[in-house]
């Protein structure tokens, strides 16, 4: 059975990171040994429904997995109702998460679980980044850290993960841009910055991609264009949740359910499924 | 298992009804029929299930609570009904029953109801107004396993009483009858192929089906059955195998309680993001997926050994048509992707 009712969790802090986004650790309150295992068999990528109590539930995805004491992280930027209560709430105070949920991103072999070595290149934008994260961390603690990573945001202000971006610093090429202003070296989309990642860095193996859904299909088309197969692409996709089992419908990409076939969609088997409804529904430019 | 022969349902339901709730299809006082529970004492005589209200709200509830919380704990909240027992269920609303016990297999809500309920299928002896079952392969004869006992009118006095699982033969248990010979099980036969050649032309319904899958259907079919389409959501709640719901959190004094819905995956806002993204913002999009999902083979499992999920998510109850004819109704809808 597949519950919808959630475990309490506590919250242990929440440090501003970007314009109306906050870095929160949590902690689960009291559980037991078994789902403490369950929690920690959570693989980069993957999600949890996270329980406002009086505001709702919604999906977030964990920037740290897990620990053995039950803590992990998440990035959240302050959109609606239930990210607006969770913004008022304090350190101490009882939430919810049930999870983990979703497909993450291919770090292993299904079949031998040896981490994949192919040089991997990684483009996020805005608080795309989030899911990315483990991601990253997951490819630097295996030895083969991404060969760039490309960070897009709309101003300086809204740029999330100062902390990590500046660690990740010294352990991989990092290219930063922005849309709007100064404070970056870099002016314009991740889209314009790629032929000059690629002379520095070299061709990549190996994609993955977070962030506005209409930048992740440029970019994939970009990487088409040059060669790359479609099957070494990645994206994790947003769809609005209400139940991430699978059964409330809100998810729907055709006959999948994001929560459960997603988020993570490798291009060639994403592309075909977007390409038949109209496109009429807008996909959204940079939101953070 | 063994079949029987019995007078009159109501016999049926009397000797059901000594240990579950009964409910039966009646008229109410403005003259709509649907679900009404009925005591053995006033349980009526049996006629065609016909009915705009199907039996999916037994199962997956309009509106029901989640779990509650005081501040420090979540507790679920399962419902536990009594034994109940449906009388007199359509062999379509027992297709889309146990196509939705597959979708909810691993729901404890649905579930919970679920597993208190004994179905009792009335096998339709002529097409119904808008009906199409046999198309779709939901009816008008009961499939396997779909319900735990079936009657099916043999004379004005015999109805055949088929068991279907091991339940509908308990529920017997102490009720003396008469097995049923090799000729009721011919008269029953007979009567469904009549009925079945009864049923007007669906090749439309086809056509339709085709249409869906080999994607050859235009955008501009789809929107200008957005355009009409108010998203009232009569269909969806309606259809017998429709299984959207969204979720809202209620707060009394310390308590806070989550409920879930029926949602409709035509309202424009379903899915909505907080971002005002949305993917299904064009109402030509919304009205393609709600025909694609009944329809589509995409859908099936394709497993080596088929189940309830390997069939269209349209059990040809027509109830659709009724509440929206001309517009998004399987009939028109389906004629005028064919056109
Ligand atoms: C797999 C996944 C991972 C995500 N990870 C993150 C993350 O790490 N950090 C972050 O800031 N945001 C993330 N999001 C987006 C985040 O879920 C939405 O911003 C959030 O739901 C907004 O909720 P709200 O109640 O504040 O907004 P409202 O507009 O008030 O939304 C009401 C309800 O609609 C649903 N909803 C609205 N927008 C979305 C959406 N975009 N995605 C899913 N459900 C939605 C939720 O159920 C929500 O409770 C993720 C979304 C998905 C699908
Ligand atoms: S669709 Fe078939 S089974 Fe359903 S009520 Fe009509 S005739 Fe009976
Ligand atoms: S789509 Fe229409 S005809 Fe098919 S099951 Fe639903 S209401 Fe009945
Ligand atoms: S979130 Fe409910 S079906 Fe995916």
């Amino acid at each position: 059975m597949q519950s919808l009712v959630p475990e309490p969790i506590e919250i242990l802090s929440g440090v501003e990171d970007g314009e109306a986004a906050r870095h929160f650790r949590f902690r689960f309150c009291g559980q037991s040994d078994s789902n403490l295992k369950k929690w920690q068999s959570t693989r980069p990528g993957q999600f949890f429904m996270l329980s406002v109590p009086g505001a709702g539930e919604a999906p977030f995805t964990f920037t740290t997995l897990p620990n053995a004491q039950g803590e992990f992280s998440a990035l959240v930027r302050r959109m609606g109702q239930v990210t607006g209560a969770l913004f008022e709430r304090k350190p101490g105070y009882t939430l919810g998460a049930r999870g983990p949920f979703g497909h993450g991103w291919p770090v292993t072999d299904g079949d031998t679980e040896k981490v994949l070595t192919e040089k991997a290149l990684i483009v996020g934008g805005g608080c795309g980044l989030a899911p990315l994260v483990s991601l990253v961390e997951h490819l630097i603690n295996s030895g083969t850290p991404p060969v760039a990573l490309v960070y897009g945001a709309r101003t300086a202000a809204a740029q999330v993960l100062n902390p990590e971006r500046k660690r990740w610093q010294s352990q991989l090429p990092l290219f930063d841009i922005v849309q709007q202003g100064n404070g970056c070296q870099y002016r314009g989309t991740p889209l314009d910055l790629l032929p000059e990642v690629l002379n520095q860095v070299g061709e990549p193996e190996r994609v993955f991609l977070c962030g506005p859904e209409i930048m992740m299909h440029t970019v994939a088309e970009f990487f088409v264009q040059r060669g790359l197969p479609a099957s070494a692409i990645w994206m994790s996709i947003e769809r609005r949740m209400h139940c991430a089992t699978g059964t409330c419908g809100h998810c729907y990409l055709e006959h999948q359910y994001v929560c459960k076939d997603g988020p993570t969609y490798r291009w060639d088997k994403l592309a075909p499924l977007l390409a038949r409804s109209s496109g009429a529904g807008a996909l959204a430019d940079f939101h953070c | 298992m063994t079949d029987y022969l019995i007078d009159s349902p109501i016999t049926l339901a009397k000797h059901i009804g000594q240990s579950r709730d009964l409910w039966q299809l009646k008229e109410n006082d403005s003259g709509e029929r649907g679900w009404q529970l009925s005591a053995p004492e006033i349980f009526s005589a049996l006629r065609s299930p016909d009915a705009m209200e199907s039996a999916k709200q037994f199962f997956f509830a309009p509106r029901e609570n989640i779990f509650q919380f005081d501040g420090n704990q979540f507790r679920e909240s399962l419902p536990a009904p009594e034994p109940f027992a449906l009388v007199g269920v359509s062999s379509c609303d027992l297709t889309a029953i146990a196509y939705q016990d597959h979708f909810f297999r691993d729901d404890p809500h649905y579930q919970a109801r679920r597993q208190q309920a004994l179905l009792v299928g009335y096998e339709c002896l002529s097409p119904c107004a808008k009906g199409f079952c046999p198309s779709v392969d939901a009816g008008p004869g009961a499939r396997e396993g779909s319900a735990d006992l079936v009657l099916h009118q043999l004379q004005e006095d015999q109805w055949l009483l088929r068991v279907l699982t091991d339940t509908g033969a308990r529920a017997l248990e102490g009720l003396v009858l008469e097995k049923a010979g090799d000729a009721a099980q011919t008269q029953r036969h007979n009567q469904i192929e009549a009925c079945i050649e009864a049923f007007p032309d669906d090749s439309h319904i086809h056509a339709g089906i085709e249409a869906i899958n080999s994607n050859s259907v235009a955008q501009e079919t789809w929107d200008a059955a957005g355009i009409q389409c108010l998203s009232c959501s009569g269909c969806t709640t309606l259809c017998p195998t429709c299984s959207c719901y969204g979720t809202s959190d209620h707060t009394t004094g310390d308590t806070m309680i989550r409920e879930r819905f029926w949602d409709s995956c035509l309202y424009d806002g379903f899915q909505r993001e907080a971002s005002q993204n949305n993917p299904a913002g064009a109402a030509g999009d919304r009205v393609r997926r709600f025909w694609y999902h009944k329809f589509s083979r995409e859908f099936f499992q394709a497993s080596d050994n088929p189940g309830p999920a390997d069939r269209y998510g349209c059990v040809g109850c027509g109830r659709c048509e009724v509440t929206c004819p001309g517009v998004i109704g399987v009939h028109s809808m389906m004629k005028k992707i064919t056109e």
